[in-house]
């Protein structure tokens, strides 16, 4: 049966040089147009990669082998001498059957309606053909959200979380780049609907910023953000050099999941802390009126800092401080426990300010390309106006991928 | 008759309610609205808006660095952080003051031409955002309020803005609390309250039972204390007195548990030199502590030896390591025997900033 939408899928792939268009998935190699274009072959080809991609997240091939072991062993004539066993066995095979059962419907769904639209196609039945672009279209929809689902299963892939972004080397062009790249996530988490706070901001001398942090609220940020942990690289003329050439600049990205009340949260002693005031100068007290009230929180045992200078009262910077400190402490956590549970060490390798990621040319040639999966656009324009979407769910599938490996 | 800790006999003394037209007459001013708490009653359009800000950005740009340069007062980028406040604060819908904050931003919710309503006039912009360029009027003065802690507190000229530094006071009086349950349920006393910022600050952390006697001699910080303390439905926790110091708590002599304070500290020579925000609009009334800076901490020394109960605390302000050291030794010495378990406290810049301590 599976191979069956292999191969249908594989005959998306020559569709896909023909028509050309410039969206190559990374992962498959077939065009796949937007739903409005109200292209059949898009529908199918974009509901047979959700398929793919849930088959993946449930470890399609390990499941199978689990299930035909398990068969196997339901059909000894013993297996009921040790009721225990037995029932645990038939639970397990139950529930694996079911899982897999869902993903054949899936896919059966799929090739009937390829068979009727070609059908109706072939007839010349207008009304039937548009009939099965609605169906198409309507089960893209849903396994699109599967798909979603599938990707998004991370333990902390719910939580709300803090993007910070560090210029690299550089001088002032690279803290325009930093700038730039903070400008992206503001407009991808805008779009989402996800509420934007800066917690911490410090310019840069001439333009730009040295350094950022803001929080991101609302469903599934730490899962998508996570996606963009890593460095990100721009080349272009800079406009602050005035002989005009070409400068290759960097920008490190962090993001750090807030966890919930649900979790364990490291234990932060008090005595532990070095609390300082920012840019503090001269006598302060009565002497002076600032309105400047920035509070950095040195957590000493581990060397971890956290600034925040957006608040417009101190005992409100600390507080916002203290939450980011909190993070990052939780995160830490959680990476050297990752490391003791070789089992989640996969999905936590990244964490920190890892390797150069995602690559951003606008000279001599125009293109953004993820170091990662290949995934590439030839508009950084709009991938710099926040339309991150693409980079995020090929990195996230591949994410899967290396899942596959996991014991 | 002597105020007890009951609540019927605060309730009875305790001040009239701000709104009402019943102002005791000891009341010099009536406090001014801040910005963020009034009607949002002006339409103006989304470009209008615009021009004002680009307009009050230029005049940031214009300061650069000059005033840092001459009296270490705010530079471009605090203005430019100031100008977004000031603009949260004078729109109906804060959420949209982003949208002026990253011009860059494609999504913004406010277009060219829809209409934006504001809690003051746009004139009133202008007008206010030149008094605090060209005048160096304080900020908190121009928006009518100061963040502190977790509060929004009210203040205007003749009362002095509540200091970052002085929120450390209200923690030292949690820990002090919360070693010693008796602390939380007495008597205390905020004097020189201003605009009564610590005395709200500790009455929260206080137990049902505890009360909070706040004093300022500036009948103009009376009425904004009292204006604050009505806004955060204290009027039954505090009561706002005027007076110079522990005269109008004759009545509670020896049944304080705890004094905090905030006294002027500066040494008059120190004045003429202070920053144009502070030295040009602030009461020097709240800021000028006679030749050593030390005039009223001494007092409040003596002052605080007779008022406390035995076990009672006390935390000052000073003006740094100089005057911290001095009233230790002072209590040490010259008073020895009043107070016990004294300790310098540093602010987060690391200036040595409060004295504690117990009356023994």
């Amino acid at each position: 049966m599976s191979s069956l939408i292999f191969k249908s899928v594989s005959k998306y792939h020559s569709f896909a040089h023909l028509s050309g268009k410039d969206k190559v998935l990374a992962s498959g190699n077939w065009t796949i147009l937007d739903e409005s274009e109200s292209d059949w072959k898009s529908h199918a080809a974009a509901i047979a990669q959700s398929i793919q991609v849930i088959k993946r997240r449930l470890q399609w091939k390990k499941l199978l082998v689990r299930l035909d072991l398990l068969s196997v062993q339901l059909n000894k004539p013993d297996l009921w001498d040790d009721p225990v066993h037995a029932g645990n066995i038939s639970r397990e095979h139950g529930s694996l059957m079911a899982k897999m059962k869902k993903v054949k419907a899936l896919e059966q769904e799929l090739l009937e309606n390829i068979d009727m639209i070609k059908l109706a196609r072939e007839e010349d039945d207008i009304e039937l053909e548009s009939e099965m672009l609605k169906a198409l279209l309507q089960m893209r929809i849903n396994s699109n959200e599967k798909e979603q689902e599938a990707l998004l299963s991370g333990e902390h892939d719910s939580c709300p979380c803090y993007i910070e972004v560090q210029a690299g080397a550089g001088g002032t062009e690279s803290m325009d780049w930093a700038k730039m790249i903070m400008q992206m996530y503001k407009s991808w988490a805008q779009r989402h609907g996800y509420r934007v706070t800066v917690v911490d901001e410090m310019p840069g001398e001439i333009a730009g910023i040295k350094r950022a942090t803001i929080k991101v609220d609302g469903e599934y940020a730490f899962g998508y953000a996570k996606a963009e942990v890593g460095v990100h690289r721009l080349v272009r003329i800079s406009p602050f050099d005035s002989g005009k050439r070409r400068h290759t600049s960097f920008a490190a990205v962090a993001v750090t999941p807030i966890l919930g009340d649900g979790f364990t949260h490291v234990q932060i002693n008090e005595s532990d802390l070095r609390i300082e005031r920012f840019r503090a100068g001269g006598a302060g007290g009565q002497h002076v009126n600032t309105t400047e009230s920035a509070v950095r929180i040195v957590h000493i045992p581990t060397g971890i800092t956290a600034t925040c200078q957006n608040e417009r009262s101190q005992h409100m910077n600390k507080d916002s401080a203290m939450a980011v400190l909190q993070s990052r402490l939780d995160q830490c956590e959680m990476a050297r426990q990752a490391q003791i549970n070789a089992q989640h060490t996969q999905s936590l390798t990244d964490i920190g300010w890892g390797n150069q990621i995602r690559s951003y040319v606008l000279h001599p040639y125009r293109m953004v390309k993820d170091l990662r999966t290949n995934y590439e656009v030839t508009n950084p324009d709009s991938v710099l106006e926040g339309e991150i979407d693409g980079f995020i769910l090929s990195y996230l599938s591949t994410l899967l991928d290396k899942g596959e490996d996991c014991p | 008759m002597k105020l007890g800790l009951s609540r019927a006999c605060l309730y009875s003394s305790c001040c009239a309610s701000i709104s009402s037209s019943s102002m005791p007459s000891l009341t010099a001013i009536k406090p001014k609205i801040p910005i963020f708490l009034r009607q949002p009653t002006y339409s103006v359009t989304s470009s209008d808006l615009q021009k004002w800000h680009g307009w009050a950005k230029n005049l940031v740009s214009s300061v650069g660095s000059s005033f840092v340069e001459s009296d270490n007062g705010p530079d471009s980028t605090l203005l430019c952080r100031e100008l977004n406040w000031l603009l949260e604060d004078s729109l109906e819908n804060r959420s949209s003051s982003s949208c002026f904050s990253f011009p860059a931003c494609k999504y913004d919710t406010v277009d060219e031409i829809e209409n934006v309503m504001l809690r003051i006039s746009l004139d009133d912009l202008y007008q206010l955002w030149k008094q605090r360029i060209e005048d160096r009027r304080p900020f908190q003065y121009i928006v009518g309020c100061e963040h502190w802690r977790d509060l929004v507190l009210s203040v205007q000229e003749g009362v002095l803005i509540p200091r970052p530094e002085t929120e450390l006071i209200v923690d030292l009086v949690s820990d002090a609390v919360s070693n010693n349950e008796e602390l939380g349920q007495g008597l205390w006393a905020d004097l020189g309250t201003g605009s009564g910022a610590v005395a709200i600050g500790i009455s929260k952390i206080l137990r049902f039972y505890g009360r909070v006697i706040a004093t300022d001699l500036s009948p103009d910080a009376v009425s904004v204390a009292m204006f604050n303390v009505q806004r955060y439905g204290l009027q039954h926790v505090i009561e706002v007195r005027r007076g110079s110091w522990f005269e109008p708590l004759k009545d509670v002599e020896g049944q304080l548990v705890g004094i905090v304070s905030n006294p002027p500290y500066i040494p008059s020579d120190n004045i003429s030199g202070l920053q144009a925000e502070v030295g040009r609009h602030e009461p020097r009334l709240a800021l000028d502590g006679g030749a050593s800076g030390m005039d009223y901490l001494l007092h409040l020394c003596n002052g605080a030896a007779a008022m406390l109960k035995p076990g009672g605390f006390f935390a000052f302000e000073t003006n740094g390591e100089k005057q911290c050291k001095f009233l230790v030794d002072y209590m040490q010495n010259e008073i020895a025997g009043s107070f016990c378990n004294l300790n310098i406290v540093s602010d987060f810049a690391g200036i040595q900033r409060f004295v504690t301590g117990f009356r023994q």
